[in-house]
């Protein structure tokens, strides 16, 4: 007899959003719709997948709902099965055959999407311990008796199931007959399941859209595919029993099912820490720190020795606490192998050979371990860095460990790590890019049957960000009048309930897990679409969730272009430059930081940063570290960087000035920050000084704050702390709560201290490099691109700006890479678009061997390169050398016959012989669209410059800002270098353009973007119309609130977004035309027209 | 198939649907379901099944479907559309 206070039916086969288009929804949201219709257990079987498991165990705890663990796995033939999680064993062979069916998905082609996982029933049943296989889905599943009397003999009858399901289709009764038919022969019982893909019935068009992306058609074209109705979405369990009130046994046997399935991933796991337990680790670690200690230390004061001395043995002492010295181990054991990578990568005889492979980023930059174990490069007792946000006794989860490399090596490193440790222990973590504003846009907008033109206006014209402001986005681009039309309306509605959820797997920037037990009974590990990497079906906080020890492998860009520098100043120069022993007190580099000359440099070149230092006028590293972690959303939203700024500029002027703090205990922790929170450990230690909280409790507080799953937590944190301030310092409710809005006003992101004194050396660093060396700077940064803020052609315009050269690309002359030739930078052969590197390095090795091109049909002949990286080279200039200019270069490579390899071998470039016409020279403006089409790079100059004499007689040029008054009406042209509108700016947009003489700020208020947001959003070159604003608190920093924007890229027929190459030369005819601005009033938006023509000319072409 | 609002005439060459479906009187149970198609009483639900489609569309479809066999022992299909409109295909 069923017990009525029970609910008479458990879902056992539902889909999340991780099923990736055959879901619609997180986790957490079927968690609480479960919940909410009166389920007791729920059963997660997303497709041979288990990436979203952890977060629906985590969301199902937290809510009293038991969850479920299983998949539902793709056999070799197509056909599906439901498996379900018994018992920990059933869970590691969950995980294990899921890694099985995902190991060959990437053994095609390189770039070639991922073939679908698949499974042999043989390694299907070599796994059937502790899991319970339902017989699959009504459309997919294994309905014939053979195959089914397979899976009975490989799992028993007491693990086997034949699933029923009632997909409200014609034919349900029939299919459901036969398998209840089937069950009686094979003497096991039916189960029900309702194979839900939606938390709510509201999800259900959104579920139809998924599946037209997942096939890439549109909906009308998919219509056999789709579900055809709305039963997939979840309901009460009293409406599923009454969906199957024809076979009461299925439903009752739902339940049953459901009681035995008690594994809980949230503590049965089984996942141990590698040497956990290992007291030859704990005197091991001790050893390889003490062994170091002198090397460091040595030298120093015996105060600052003997201080850490002190630290070594209580951060000892708190790692054997907590049984993490294996896990340092393993660390440090990651470092030398990362050794001996960067000594192949560099070679013998660099200067990068004598670098360390990489640099500790992060918190655990605050580690004298680490520093001793050459995790880190920073000394925290010197810096004064605090332990407590890394490691602390009462810490609930391991710490993590960042390291920076160069890209190269970490290139090498990885797949070396999965060799050494084995590829079933170690795997990157997952991460999963989610729905936003555009790939909602063009993935849903092509599904609905949408023009692809105006989605493609729709999308462009999108902040990109948030899915739930489609609408606006329509309007802007189409006019008020287009989202009123259904087909937009069901966009705007799909894009919202899309905004967040998963889209693909993907690897994560570096968190590697090792495990020293095989990583693939605790999560499956699959393989990358990069070769030789694999990763784990988990994200960060999953894994963080499962415990699991994450090390951070990062390739950063500043340090691969460092290291290239000092590389190139040795070759160029013979000057052996030691980064780690220049002066960090060198007068010009601090110059051009307070100066904010800092294009290109790290960390502290962006607009924001750039502005900030004029201001701040840092004197000291200290105060780059602090640079660093200010323009942080942490410390923005935390409301720390006005009174920071004011306070330094009053120090600055009285070094004696007064500073006021919130309560005089915040002075200690405060002091260095003039009593504002800039750094995120500040957050622990106000937490500890003010409210008396423990490291371990500041650092939940902490964590509260950060995780995406948790905005709610930092609430319960909040009455804790206000009696914790009462009881320690007497504290009012009043006070107490003003201190624990600043901690959680900075609840964004922020830098610890660690990282931003690790993050504050490379700044300074390549600002030193950027100073001293400026053209190897600037080439290493060419070289290393995409990194940074600029693009190419705003670093070469600005280093041409500051006397450096900068030589085109040239056939006989061109490297590769940029090299450095006379003191000037030469653009390499790799700069230019349609040319790879392997055609690049054959033209400098038949080059170098066989001597320089003689003219075009000689380069065509014995270069091998394919005729389309010909042109493009000739379009970018690097054929002037041999044809005189670019048209006569495509005219002579046009008429050669281009050689060919055949069976027989190659045949040889033969050219014509055709006499060449006399062709015009390409102008200024052709030459320009020319280069951005090739290299990105308009190497003689901004193109400002170009139409200068056709902008309105009041355009200044940025040049002359500083001697037009504040408050003063101004109007300036540029090409847009970047666009910014932070969600901690109250909507205001920051647009950076740049002009011949130098770059200028702009600031557009929502009243103005909202009114031009189309224009601002798609246009590269902007005429603005606003107000000079150069307050005296800004340092000398000047910039224009806009108040009217104009294209100028549309009435020059939209030359400065040339994209084939062969067209700029039609639009620079068009453009030739004489323009002229019409005076509009200052308040009114300016307008650019064409004047008439003098004749008709070609118009009706 | 639009028609222009015109049948097409018998023999009359052209495309025209095949057993459109036609009103019809259902009585239903308190679950929704056919008790009588036309004035004969319903005695068996073979099967129902549900379609709901082309909602991006201006005319979305949603339909709930019975095959039934009435007292005669004849079987037919019926579904309700949105406005508890009632038709039968056969």
């Amino acid at each position: 007899m069923p017990n009525p206070t029970l609910p008479p039916y458990t879902e056992l086969h539902a889909h999340s959003a991780y099923s990736f288009h055959d879901g619609t929804s997180l986790p957490d949201e079927l968690v609480a719709a479960a919940v909410e219709s009166g389920h007791g257990a729920l059963a997660l079987t997303d497709h041979d997948n288990l990436s979203g498991a952890m977060e629906f165990a985590q969301a199902a705890k937290g809510m009293g709902l038991r969850a479920i663990h299983g998949a539902e796995v793709t056999l070799d033939d197509g056909r599906h099965t439901t498996l379900l999680v018994e018992s920990a064993q059933g869970w590691r062979n969950l995980c294990r055959i899921i890694t099985i069916a995902h190991k060959d998905t990437r053994n095609g082609r390189p770039g070639a999407p991922a073939k679908p996982p698949r499974l042999s029933i043989h390694d299907l049943l070599s796994h059937a311990e502790g899991l319970v296989c339902l017989t699959g889905c009504a459309d997919h599943g294994v309905h014939d008796e053979a195959t089914a009397r397979t899976l009975l003999e490989g799992f028993g009858p007491d693990h086997l199931r034949v699933e029923v399901q009632r997909p409200m289709h014609q034919g349900d009764r029939e299919r459901n007959d036969a398998l209840a038919r089937l069950a009686a022969r094979l003497g096991v019982p039916t189960v029900a399941t309702g194979n839900v893909h939606s938390h709510d019935r509201t999800r259900v068009p959104l579920q139809d859209a998924f599946v037209a992306i997942a096939l890439g058609r549109s909906l009308d074209a998919c219509e056999p595919e789709r579900r055809g109705n709305g039963s997939h979405a979840l309901t009460t369990p009293d409406r599923m029993a009454q969906r199957f009130s024809e076979m009461p046994e299925a439903v009752a046997q739902s339940c049953e099912l459901a009681e035995r399935l008690r594994f809980d991933l949230t503590c049965d796991l089984g996942y141990r820490h590698p040497r956990e337990g290992d007291g030859d680790a704990v005197r091991e670690l001790a050893e390889v720190c003490g062994a170091a200690f002198d090397g460091r230390y040595g030298d120093s004061t015996p105060g600052l020795r003997q201080e850490a001395k002190a630290r070594l043995e209580e951060e000892l002492g708190v790692i054997d606490g907590l049984g993490l010295s294996g896990f340092f181990l393993l660390h440090r054991d990651m470092l030398e192998l990362a050794r001996e990578v960067a000594a192949e990568v560099r070679g013998p005889d660099t200067v990068r050979s004598v670098l360390p492979p990489g640099r500790g980023r992060g918190s655990s930059v605050s580690s004298i371990v680490c520093y001793l174990t050459g995790l880190s490069h920073i000394d925290p007792v010197a810096g004064k860095l605090c332990l407590g946000r890394f490691l602390n006794d009462d810490i609930t989860s391991v710490p993590d460990i960042d390291l920076d490399f160069p890209r190269d090596i970490r290139e090498k490193l990885i797949p070396r790590v999965h060799q050494r440790y084995g590829e079933d222990r170690t795997a990157l973590v997952a991460m999963f890019p989610t729905y936003r504003a555009r790939s909602a846009i063009r993935n849903l907008g092509a599904a609905l049957g949408l023009p692809a033109a105006e989605i493609e206006r729709v999308a462009r014209s999108s902040e990109g960000w948030s899915g739930k402001s489609v609408g606006r986005d329509i309007e802007t681009a189409l006019g008020p009048g287009a989202a009123a039309n259904p087909r937009w309306q069901w966009l705007v509605r799909l894009a919202g309930e899309a905004h967040g959820l998963p889209r693909h797997i993907s690897q994560h920037p570096g968190g590697m897990i090792v495990a020293t037990e095989p990583l693939i009974d605790c999560c499956p590990v699959i393989p990358s679409a990069m070769t030789g990497r694999r990763i784990v079906q988990w994200d960060k906080d999953s894994c963080a969730d499962a415990g699991f020890l994450k090390i951070d492998l990062l390739g950063l860009g500043m340090l691969s272009a460092v290291e290239r520098c000092v590389e190139l100043i040795s070759r160029t120069r013979g000057e052996r430059v030691d980064l780690s022993r220049i002066p960090l007190d060198d007068p010009a580099t601090f110059k051009a930081i307070r100066a904010a000359e800092t294009t290109g440099v790290f960390q502290i070149e962006s607009r924001a940063q750039m502005s900030s230092l004029l201001r701040t006028q840092p004197q000291t590293l200290d105060d780059i570290t602090i640079q660093v972690a200010i323009v942080r959303p942490g410390p923005i939203q935390g409301g720390a960087v006005n009174p920071y700024i004011e306070r330094r500029r009053r120090r600055l002027a009285d070094p004696n000035a007064e500073i006021e703090y919130m309560h005089p205990s915040l002075e200690p922790v405060l002091k260095e920050t003039l009593g504002t929170i800039i750094f995120q450990d500040q957050v622990l230690e106000v937490a500890t000084a003010f409210a008396g909280f423990t490291a371990g409790e500041a650092e939940g507080l902490r964590r509260a704050m950060s995780r995406k799953r948790s905005s709610a937590a930092v609430e319960a944190h909040r009455e804790r702390f206000i009696e914790g301030a009462l009881r320690l310092n007497g504290a009012d409710e009043e006070l107490s709560s003003r201190v624990f809005e600043m901690i959680r006003g900075f609840s964004g992101f922020g830098f610890p201290k660690a990282h931003s004194a690790a993050f504050g050396l490379l700044a300074y660093q390549s600002t030193w490099l950027r100073v001293h060396h400026p053209a190897e700077f600037l080439c290493s940064l060419l070289d290393e691109q995409p990194m940074g803020f600029y693009p190419p052609d705003s670093l070469v315009h600005e280093a041409q700006r500051r006397g450096v050269t900068v030589l085109p690309v040239d056939i006989n002359m061109s490297r590769v890479e940029c090299t450095v030739e006379g003191g000037a930078v030469r653009l390499g052969f790799g700069r230019v678009k349609g040319v790879g590197k392997e055609c690049a390095a054959a033209i400098v090795s038949a080059r170098e061997t066989e001597g320089l091109w003689a003219n075009t049909a000689d380069l065509a002949a014995r270069s091998g390169a394919a005729g389309t990286s010909l042109q493009a080279l000739a379009w970018s200039g690097a054929c002037d050398s041999l044809s005189g200019s670019r048209r006569a270069a495509l005219w002579d490579l046009g008429v050669t016959a281009m050689a060919e390899m055949g069976d027989a071998g190659t045949q040889l470039a033969l050219p014509l012989a055709v006499e060449s016409p006399v062709l015009p020279e390409l102008g200024e403006w052709g030459r320009a669209m020319a280069d951005y089409a090739t290299t990105g790079v308009a190497i003689e100059g901004n193109p400002i410059r170009i139409i200068r004499p056709r902008l309105p007689r009041r355009a200044v040029r940025s040049a002359d800002l500083p001697t037009i008054r504040h408050g003063s009406q101004t109007t300036l042209a540029g090409l847009v270098v970047a666009r910014q509108r932070p969600s901690t700016a109250g909507g205001i947009l920051f647009l950076l353009l740049e002009d011949e003489t130098g770059t200028i700020n702009a600031v557009v208020k929502p009243k103005v973007y909202e009114k031009h947001r189309l224009l601002i959003r798609s246009e590269p070159l902007l005429l603005i119309d606003g107000t000079l604003e150069r307050p005296a608190a800004a340092g000398g920093g000047i910039s224009i609130l806009v108040k009217a924007v104009a294209s100028l890229g549309h009435s020059l027929e939209g030359k400065a977004t040339v994209r084939d190459l062969f067209e700029a030369d039609q639009r620079e005819r068009d453009a030739s035309q004489p323009l002229a601005a019409a005076d509009a009033p200052d308040d009114q938006e300016i307008v650019l027209q064409p004047l008439p023509r003098a004749s008709s000319g070609r118009r009706g072409r | 198939m639009n028609t222009g609002g015109q049948k097409p005439r018998a023999g009359g060459g052209g495309l025209h649907r095949l057993a459109e479906p036609a009103p019809v009187e259902v009585g239903v149970d308190g679950a929704g379901s056919p008790e009588q198609v036309a004035g004969r009483k319903v005695i068996a639900i073979r099967e129902s099944w549900l379609v709901e489609d082309r909602w991006w569309t201006s005319e979305p479809i949603r339909r709930h479907y019975w095959e039934v066999v009435d007292e005669r022992g004849a079987v037919c299909v019926v579904f309700r559309q949105p406005g508890n409109r009632w038709l039968v295909h056969r």
